[in-house]
């Protein structure tokens, strides 16, 4: 039964309740009649996939969204208002969220973040002893003993994050909702920042903690509720349950099995990274790529997938290791030797590091070898529009015109482009990092088909991805990354997608 | 296929705003020209003569040549705010050379290659070593027209005659040279600008410098080169600039740094970079000299004149502003 384990206890305060709460934004429903309580003292992990209904779960809760139906309860007292009063009224009723991103001022100090924006002041000066005293009372509450006259700059990730969590802390919250707190952290930077939800559990504060790291909501929660498609699939007992349990309740069983891929053997070794290491993120990561392959490699957030893509690209220089081309070591990777070498790289963060949105796809495309589309050091205008034209049928990408500005595309036709630009420039060896991500489940589907056309020519493809369910799909071989190394391999088609789940959350 | 249709449909509806979008920039410019010219033809006596308009395009040569520079750099993202000190200071390095019996061209092609050599370090000091190219250019501002003034006293220092020298101040068929200059430049660069892997990187750099990058581009090299490329256009109004006043001046074109952004600004190009357009810069080199002449003409005080065209320029780009959200707002309706 729903909620089962969590009801048993019968001495449970609720501070939160979300009772048959639906919410549906245009194509999606991303709540579906669900309820969910915490109590106080409580912490509750809450573990889905991307697009689960995380969020939206956690946006009723702050107030940050008015359900379609259902009621959201704070303190017993159900939230009324709508619009932004509601978020307003959520937080005076003690909701704190900390969010994935540092929203941290690093030119100011502790204690001025901490107050950000809301600075205790006598007669419309800012009274720093009374900031820095209660500065310092929120971050002992935390174990964080650091003055509080330093400047944020100075801090290591899993101080700000504490930091962060502090911010909350002042203002007597009810419920603490902590988003991945951890995925930027190392595994003993980690250790802190559990010790602090521990911390503020035992005050009486009711904890919801976002995670996929099985090993750390093994040691901080008693329960999990496991999300999937808007609704509440069930909360377990932590104890009592396995992980691959719970990555079939994240999963489902329903998922559409890979159509077999083309199982060839294949020889030529195009790229071999060896004990390649890069502190605190990687530790002695060693795999090799072949000709026509499509490698993935799966993680969670944070487990170093970007980092070692870029590593082998030259844009991050790593501590040691070497990175064998065609059976040469390149020694210190520079991006342009490895472009030359017929790399290619596609960022995780598309708007960020992929396109140029006022430019058009043709320019965004020949970018990559603007001497394909010139002829004495000219532009050719009908070369571009021939080359883009071609990469624009290849991959499917919907455009009005070759040169309508990229920023106009939808997400997956902006990805396309950015993939693009290397099959322009005649790359074999790609190195995608997430080019799913924030695309729709069609567009998908066509990059799916594009990476498996791309690999069929005998290029080789690094396929970095978060989302366990679409490396069957497209990958001969999986590599999961966890705790800054590769833990375990498969290939396909034995690529079963609850085992790489299970790999990438495991806690022994 | 009706899947494709609904996609495509708001992609084309987007295009055709930006196209309108830019064609409206350049049109709001004629628009403020016209109404400069009419304003100006009416009110201020001579204005509309042969010799005042020759004036005219000498005047907008000054500016002209150092702002087709600056368009490519603003667009990259980056600012030049030398290019003042600079033309003094090549004027007065030239004029040296000149002194020390160089042949002249060779001379020229010195002065070019000083200037180039001297700007490249501020391109230098964002590309390798990310200092602001405001402060690397504000320390050339300083230090330039700084030697200028120490190495001359401040007087000017004379070349006597030269015939090449001369011959650059010699109007052709009633038309300055200075001003052909300009626009034989103004054509380069725009070709440039358009049609060259080097003029579209400088788009990308500034529309996003970590695509670019990642794309292949060169990004610390095309820096460096912009500002090469500043500093020599800035020796070459420095030459001309020596063939207007038959000498070298350490104290000449004060403020013309400012002018030069300020054209680029009104005609259009986002100081935030990525977007610009060199018809734009030429409209609003234009609108910038305009405006000079005639309130000299106009006879106002010339210490009021800077109020007045502190005005109208910000006026100029606040109507272009709205001028452009009203266009997209009607195409989008």
């Amino acid at each position: 039964m729903i909620n089962s384990a969590a009801r048993q206890s019968s001495a449970r305060t609720i501070i939160a309740s979300i009772e048959g709460c639906t919410k549906r934004y245009p194509g999606v429903l991303a709540l579906d009649d669900a309820s969910f309580d915490v109590a106080a003292g409580e912490v509750r992990a809450l573990l889905g996939k991307n697009g689960a209904g995380k969020s939206t779960l956690i946006r009723m809760l702050t107030g940050a969204e008015v359900p379609d139906s259902g009621t959201v309860r704070i303190n017993g007292e159900e939230l009324t208002q709508t619009g932004s009063a509601r978020a307003q009224e959520s937080f005076s009723k003690g909701v704190r969220v900390v969010y994935q991103e540092l929203s941290l001022v690093p030119g100011m100090t502790l204690a001025e973040n901490l107050f950000l924006g809301r600075w205790p002041r006598k007669a419309g000066i800012l009274s720093y002893s009374e900031m820095e005293a209660q500065a310092e009372e929120a971050m002992k509450r935390l174990g964080l003993d650091l003055p509080s006259s330093r400047l944020v700059a100075g801090l290591s990730p899993a101080e700000r994050q504490l930091l962060e969590i502090a911010r909350v802390l002042i203002g007597k919250p009810k419920l603490v909702i902590l988003d991945e707190p951890t995925s930027s952290l190392a595994a003993a930077e980690a250790e802190k920042v559990m010790t602090a939800v521990q911390r503020i559990a035992g005050e009486g504060i009711a904890v919801i903690y976002v995670s996929h790291r099985m090993n750390e909501i093994r040691r901080i929660s008693q329960s999990a509720t496991v999300m999937r498609d808007g609704r509440i699939i069930d909360t377990v007992d932590v104890a009592g349950a396995d992980t691959r349990e719970i990555v079939r309740l994240m999963l489902g069983s329903d998922v559409a099995q890979a159509a077999a891929l083309e199982t060839k053997t294949r020889e030529t070794v195009v790229l071999d990274v060896a004990d390649l290491a890069l502190a605190p993120k990687l530790s002695s990561i060693s795999f090799m790529l072949r000709q026509g392959e499509v490698l993935g490699i799966a993680g969670l957030l944070g487990s170093g997938r970007t980092e070692l893509l870029q590593s082998i690209m030259g844009v991050r220089p790593f501590d040691r290791g070497t990175v064998s081309v065609d059976g040469k070591p390149v020694g210190r990777p520079k991006y342009k030797g490895m472009l030359a070498a017929g790399f290619g790289y596609t960022p995780e963060s598309r708007k960020e590091e992929g396109i140029v949105p006022l430019l058009g796809v043709d320019e965004n495309v020949v970018a990559t070898d603007f001497a394909a589309v010139s002829s004495k050091g000219i532009l050719s205008a009908s070369r571009m529009a021939e080359a883009t034209r071609r990469i624009v049928q290849r991959l499917h990408i919907k455009t009005a015109e070759t040169d309508t500005p990229i920023g106009t595309l939808s997400g997956g036709n902006q990805q396309k482009v950015v993939i693009g630009r290397w099959v322009h420039a005649d790359s074999r060896i790609l190195l995608l990092d997430e080019p799913t991500r924030g695309v729709d489940v069609e567009a998908k589907a066509q990059i799916y088909t594009i990476i498996r056309q791309l690999a069929a020519e005998g290029r080789s493809i690094i396929f970095v991805s978060s989302e366990i369910e679409e490396l069957p799909l497209v990958c001969d071989r999986v590599l999961v990354l966890r705790e800054g190394t590769l833990k375990e391999e498969f290939t396909s088609p034995d690529i079963d997608q609850d085992a790489v789940m299970a790999a990438c959350i495991a806690g022994h | 296929m009706s899947l494709e249709q609904a996609a495509q449909s708001p992609a084309s509806a987007k295009r055709r705003r930006g196209g309108f979008s830019q064609h409206m920039n350049e049109v709001s410019l004629f628009v403020a020209i016209a109404v400069l010219y009419i304003v100006f033809t009416a009110t201020a006596g001579g204005f509309m003569t042969f010799n005042n308009q020759i004036n005219i395009l000498r005047d907008a040569a000054t500016i002209g040549i150092a702002a087709w520079a600056a368009t490519l750099i603003i667009i990259s993202g980056e600012i030049d705010v030398s290019v003042g000190p600079m033309v003094a200071f090549i004027s007065v390095a030239l004029a040296y050379l000149l002194q020390w019996g160089i042949p002249t061209p060779i001379a020229f092609v010195f002065a070019i290659a000083i200037g180039a050599a001297l700007a490249s370090i501020a391109g230098i000091l964002r590309a390798y070593f990310d200092v602001p190219s405001f402060v690397g250019t504000l320390g050339l501002w300083s230090a330039l027209r700084g030697t200028a003034l120490f190495v001359t006293d401040a007087l000017p220092v004379s070349i006597g005659r030269n015939e090449i020298v001369d011959m650059l101040d010699r109007p052709v068929l009633g038309v300055p040279p200075a001003a052909i200059i300009m626009l034989v430049l103004f054509a380069v660069f725009a070709f440039v600008s358009r049609r060259t892997a080097f003029g579209r990187s400088v788009f990308a750099i500034g529309g996003n410098p970590h695509a670019a990058f990642l794309s292949g581009i060169n990004v610390a090299r095309i820096r460096v080169a912009l500002f090469a490329i500043a500093g020599a256009m800035a020796a070459v109004s420095g030459i001309l600039l020596l063939s207007r006043l038959g000498s070298g001046n350490a104290t000449a074109a004060s403020g013309l740094e400012f002018d030069v952004i300020a054209a680029v600004v009104v005609g259009g190009t986002a100081l935030s970079g990525g977007r610009g357009s060199m018809l734009g810069t030429l409209l609003g080199v234009l609108v910038i000299t305009l405006i000079g002449n005639g309130l000299v003409l106009l006879g106002i005080n010339p210490f009021f004149q800077q109020v007045v065209r502190g005005l109208i320029i910000v006026v100029a780009v606040l109507a272009n502003i709205q001028a452009i959200k009203r266009g997209a707002a009607r195409n989008k309706g």
